[in-house]
């Protein structure tokens, strides 16, 4: 298959760069860093917490590399800033090397080797919107709502609205982000639909036949544009879903784990230019934020406490430790009071979080595809080929081999790399039911009731 | 500016009067009165604070406010002793690096620490200084050149007046995409945020110095050009020994003037665009939305307003220095 | 003596919006060398464009004007210029006004100790050797003008201008600054051209007072031969009649051009050649070449 060996050739060119046998057992040791001075973008939400943990733990140092890291003021500044060279990597939505890459937005060659979480989101609706929901949520025998919600108990809010003429905006933060995406899915399989994009007739809006209008705030400014009532509603990622519940502005309806199970939520980004030319630093920086992500899940979340203090620092994440305490350790606060205990909310290291899986990538794709970001067919291999470009496994096993070999990690904290093929196997845990394999993503697509199916082209 | 404002330079100049009741009513005038102000301005405030509730929790009084200070203050020197460690470790790891790779030539690296609340206070002024300065360098001959050449001032004058009411802030996004096309050297010396604060700070006081300037030379008093022209003095010394004398007064005017409006400018842009200084400590505050940020804000917010303030006294005292015609430089 | 400076069917035309204004119109007169003329004539009838046409910081638009054989095209140091205002540099010290004129007049001839003993001396004629190191917001309106006068004789100019030079200074001042000019003038015998409004001050300097018709086209009226002796004392030529007389011949020409100002040309022309017809003491202005 071509992408397969897109893949082997990408493996050489590294392999034959660092002087590391990467698809070997036996690695040479490890280079000095080439670049030890570098600077990192985030935005201000808890999964950036591995950066920040490798920064303050030491681990970046361990490596020879001197960072510094920036807060951004939204996703596009990150990306120009990574883009631009002003910034050596960063904090990424996952959809966003893959948009680079395709060129939706800004065209230029992002790639990642590591994956900086699972799940971490959820979906707010104000108050208002709330209180005309609850009515069409089934009770459990405590009196608190069945989770999870569907869109369905949304629905009939969206239509009473749009009798009334009035719009419904929603607030996602970014166009190619897992926010925009789940959201889509949670609104879709409600029933609701979200609206097409037309990149090729130049509408980039997204809002083509949508119910709900989704448009674009950057996550700290989400609760203040719910409270001011410019939205009904958003999805967004930690803390600014429990924001809403400390500040009484909001009820979080559901979360990313609820929608897809452990769905791949941040990725590490650097542009392609920047792993051929330092990588000994790609490896480096990878095998960092490896152990930042262990760290952050070992001993069943036990540093978490911790982390939370250091995210709490106003130039991390800023918010209240509680405010980030509520998510990062192990609960989910819903309604006021009503708090869950959501053991994955947020997932650093546990079920290989941190591999590269190509069919994530690939799943990232066909939510483009289904939304029109993608305007036209492409081939089950075109998708691969592109996900191969993108992620980087082969990176992600150098870092992952060197680390067990000096002993800072052990073999089973990681897939099998001499069988990993960097697809999942089909994955089941969809709020709808629908069943995903990375391998035939065209069909996937011709499963969902909304949106384009292969063939389609607004 | 106001008869409210209390100067340093009033103090300076204050005399001690013989006359008992003078004295004392100098006294009231110059200590109680203004302090009376500031206790019902802070009596206002912490009672105003009490009242207002917002989703961060209710607005900072006085006392939360001076709290903060004193944390920002703390967290300046706790990273100032992790600054101390982070050097001990590079220092540890560069020997021991030099051990095992003979050929690695050692390097110190710089902080990679955040900016604390008082580094940013320093970055702010560092960057509103180089920008006015840069902007002087362009204005005060630009403006000399039009104010003596009507020919120059009528060619001018329309893009002058056009540009002069654009708030630079709608410049920054074509200045930042310019700064990035033309200054990409892979390792530069000056951050690009810095050159970008910076141009903008250059752009908003590029005209009030330009236009001020222009009109300081074009209304040389013409008795003082004519002294000039019998003395057939050549141009550049007409420009040194006559026109940049006789309208210093205009051009301090211009420039205190733009330095007031640079620094407002300068702080709106470090939160536009996430420079660094005090209003990116500001707008991440803003964006932190943690039960303390409203008061760390009003603490920059106070800092902010003391140095506008003290940007604008120097200027004049500057101005008192430089200028002959001591009756301009009045507050 | 010979004709040192030689102004020669001078005319000025402003443009206007309504057409050219003629401001001036065949001026004629001739200066000797060391001779104190005085330019007399109601506000705006153009005696100072003369004096600006004299120094070059006017051009005239007909006619011209020759110092010592070479034409008058732009300003210069050996036209010096004492201004109704003083003009002093206000951040400079006296000493600096008059360093500034020295240094671009003899910078390149005289020595730096030359050049200051220069300045001092100057200064010291006009009495301001108290208050060299003032600037001009420091002294007086009188102190000002001396300082003014002390940077226009550092030059050493060949011809001296001076536009209303004590016009703005109050009675007493005047006087003294009058007394000092004449006695200034009496030592180094300096070519002057001065502007005045005050009949007493033209009757009391000068050698010749310059009578101007009003504007607009304003021209020479008549020129009023001063035929008192040197030195001159206030005092004791206020009884005396040969005074009075020229003083009356004054008046009586000003007040004359003030009650029927003449609009046309005729009219004016008239009228000048007949007060030359009425005393012989005074000659037509073109007369003046006879004369010389």
């Amino acid at each position: 298959m071509k992408w397969a060996n897109t893949i082997r050739a990408a493996v050489a060119t590294l392999a034959f760069a660092t002087g590391l046998g990467a698809t070997t057992a036996q690695a040479a040791k490890l280079g000095y860093p080439e670049k030890e001075e570098l600077t990192f973008g985030f935005i201000k939400l808890t999964d950036m917490a591995p950066i920040a943990i490798a920064y303050e733990k030491g681990f970046f140092e361990d490596e020879g590399l001197y960072v510094t890291i920036e807060a951004q003021a939204n996703w596009k500044v990150l990306l120009d800033g990574v883009i631009d060279g002003r910034l050596d990597g960063a904090h990424m939505l996952a959809g966003q090397p893959i948009a680079a890459t395709m060129g939706f937005g800004t065209q230029a060659d992002i790639i990642t080797p590591f994956s900086m979480d699972l799940n971490g989101n959820g979906i707010t609706v104000s108050n208002e919107i709330w209180s005309q929901m609850k009515p069409n949520i089934a009770r459990r025998e405590d009196g608190l709502p069945e989770h999870p919600i569907k869109a369905d108990a949304l629905k009939p809010v969206v239509e009473k609205y749009r009798a009334a003429g009035k719009p419904f905006n929603m607030g996602m933060v970014f166009p190619v982000s897992t926010h925009n995406y789940e959201l889509r899915y949670w609104l879709a399989a409600g029933g609701i639909h979200p609206g097409y994009y037309a990149p090729h007739k130049g509408d980039i809006s997204g809002q083509i036949d949508a119910e709900a209008l989704l448009s674009v705030t950057p996550p700290p400014q989400m609760p203040a544009t719910l409270e001011a009532g410019t939205i009904y509603g958003y999805c967004v990622g930690e803390p600014w879903n429990q924001q809403a519940v400390f500040k009484d502005i909001g009820v979080p309806v559901v979360t990313d784990y609820e929608i897809w199970k452990n769905n791949p939520e941040k990725v590490f980004g650097i542009t392609k230019g920047f792993a051929e030319k330092y990588p000994n630093t790609t490896v480096r920086i990878t095998r960092a934020l490896i152990r930042a992500a262990m760290w952050l899940d070992d001993n069943n979340n036990a540093n978490r406490p911790e982390a939370v203090k250091i995210l709490s620092q106003s130039h991390y994440v800023g918010a209240d430790y509680d405010v980030i305490a509520n998510s990062m350790t192990g609960t989910f606060e819903y309604e006021k009071g009503d708090k869950r205990a959501v053991p994955d909310f947020n997932v650093f290291f546990r079920y290989n979080a941190t591999y590269p899986y190509y069919s994530d990538a690939i799943w990232y794709m066909t939510q483009m595809r289904r939304w029109g970001q993608i305007p036209e067919d492409r081939s089950d291999d075109w998708y691969k080929e592109l996900a191969a470009k993108v992620y980087r496994p082969d990176i992600y096993e150098a870092a992952a081999r060197s680390l067990i070999e000096e002993g800072l990690a052990s073999a089973d904290q990681f897939p099998d790399f001499a069988t990993e093929d960097g697809f999942r196997d089909p994955q089941t845990h969809f709020i709808d039911g629908i069943v995903y394999n990375g391998h035939q993503p065209n069909a996937y697509i011709d499963k969902f009731p909304i949106g384009l199916k292969s063939g389609e082209k607004l | 500016m106001s008869t409210i404002t209390m100067t340093p330079g009033r103090l300076l100049r204050w005399k001690p009067q013989v006359d008992g009741r003078g004295l004392l009513t100098t006294t009231v005038k110059l200590v109680a009165l203004p302090a009376a102000g500031i206790l019902v301005f802070l009596l206002l405030w912490s009672a105003g604070a009490r009242n207002i509730d917002t989703s961060l929790g209710q607005f900072p009084g006085p006392l939360a406010v001076g709290e903060q200070f004193g944390a920002l203050y703390t967290e300046h020197q706790r990273s100032r002793e992790k600054e101390v460690a982070f050097y001990e470790r590079q220092r540890e790891r560069n020997a021991r690096r030099v051990a095992e790779d003979p050929g690695y030539e050692p390097k110190i690296r710089d902080y990679t620490g955040k900016e604390t609340f008082i580094d940013q206070i320093g970055t702010s002024l560092v960057t509103v200084m180089s920008g006015f300065l840069l902007a002087a360098m362009i204005a005060i001959p630009l403006g000399i050149a039009i104010g003596l050449s009507p020919g120059l001032n009528a060619a001018c004058n329309p893009i002058i007046q056009v540009f002069k009411p654009v708030s630079p802030l709608a410049w920054l996004p074509l200045v930042t995409m310019v700064v990035s096309a033309l200054y990409a050297t892979p390792d530069p010396v000056i951050a690009k945020s810095f050159i970008n604060s910076m141009i903008t700070v250059t752009l908003c006081c590029l005209w009030p110095m330009v236009i001020n300037t222009a009109v300081g030379v074009a209304s040389i008093d013409r008795d003082l050009v004519n002294v000039s022209r019998v003395l057939r003095l050549p141009p550049l010394q007409h420009v040194r020994r006559i026109v940049l004398p006789a309208s210093v007064p205009m051009i301090f005017t211009g420039m205190r003037l733009s330095l007031g409006v640079a620094w407002m400018v300068l702080i709106a842009a470090e939160m536009l665009a996430q420079n660094p200084g005090l209003g990116k400590f500001v707008w991440d505050e803003f964006q932190n939305g943690s039960s303390d940020s409203l008061a760390r804000i009003m603490a920059a917010v106070i800092v902010i307003g003391f140095i506008g303030f003290l940007l604008d006294r120097s200027m004049l005292q500057l101005q008192r220095f430089f200028s002959w015609d001591k009756g301009t430089a009045t507050h | 003596m010979s004709v040192l400076l030689d102004i020669s069917q001078v005319g000025m035309e402003f443009p206007t919006n309504d057409g050219p204004f003629t401001a001036l119109r065949d001026v004629n007169l001739k200066i000797r060398k060391g001779e104190f003329v005085s330019l007399i004539g109601h506000s705006g009838c153009g005696k100072s464009t003369v004096l600006n046409i004299v120094a070059g910081l006017h051009r005239a638009t007909s006619g011209g004007v020759i110092l010592d054989g070479r034409e008058v095209t732009d300003p210069g140091p050996e036209r010096a210029v004492v201004f109704q205002n003083h003009s002093l540099l206000p951040w400079l010290t006296a000493y600096e006004n008059v360093e500034l004129a020295v240094r671009q007049v003899f910078g390149k001839t005289r020595g730096k100790a030359e050049q200051r003993e220069w300045i001092e001396h100057n200064l010291k004629l006009v009495h301001m050797e108290h208050a060299m190191q003032k600037r001009p917001g420091e002294i007086s309106g009188g102190m000002k003008q001396r300082v003014g006068i002390a940077r226009a004789l550092a030059m050493q100019p060949k011809v001296l201008l001076m536009d209303e030079p004590f016009g703005a200074l109050d009675a007493l001042t005047r006087a003294h600054m009058q007394d000092s000019l004449m006695e200034i003038q009496a030592e180094l015998n300096n070519t002057v051209i001065m502007i005045t409004h005050d009949v007493d001050e033209a009757v009391l300097l000068s050698d010749r007072i310059v009578m101007m018709t009003n504007g607009p086209a304003a021209t020479i009226g008549e020129v009023l031969e001063v035929d008192l002796e040197r030195p001159r004392h206030r005092l004791e030529l206020a009884g005396d009649p040969r005074y009075n007389r020229l003083r009356a011949r004054v008046l009586k020409f000003l007040h004359e051009r003030h009650g029927g100002s003449p609009r046309n040309d005729s009219t004016s022309k008239t009228s000048t050649t007949r007060a030359a017809a009425d005393e012989p003491a005074v000659h037509e202005a073109e007369g003046v070449e006879s004369a010389a």
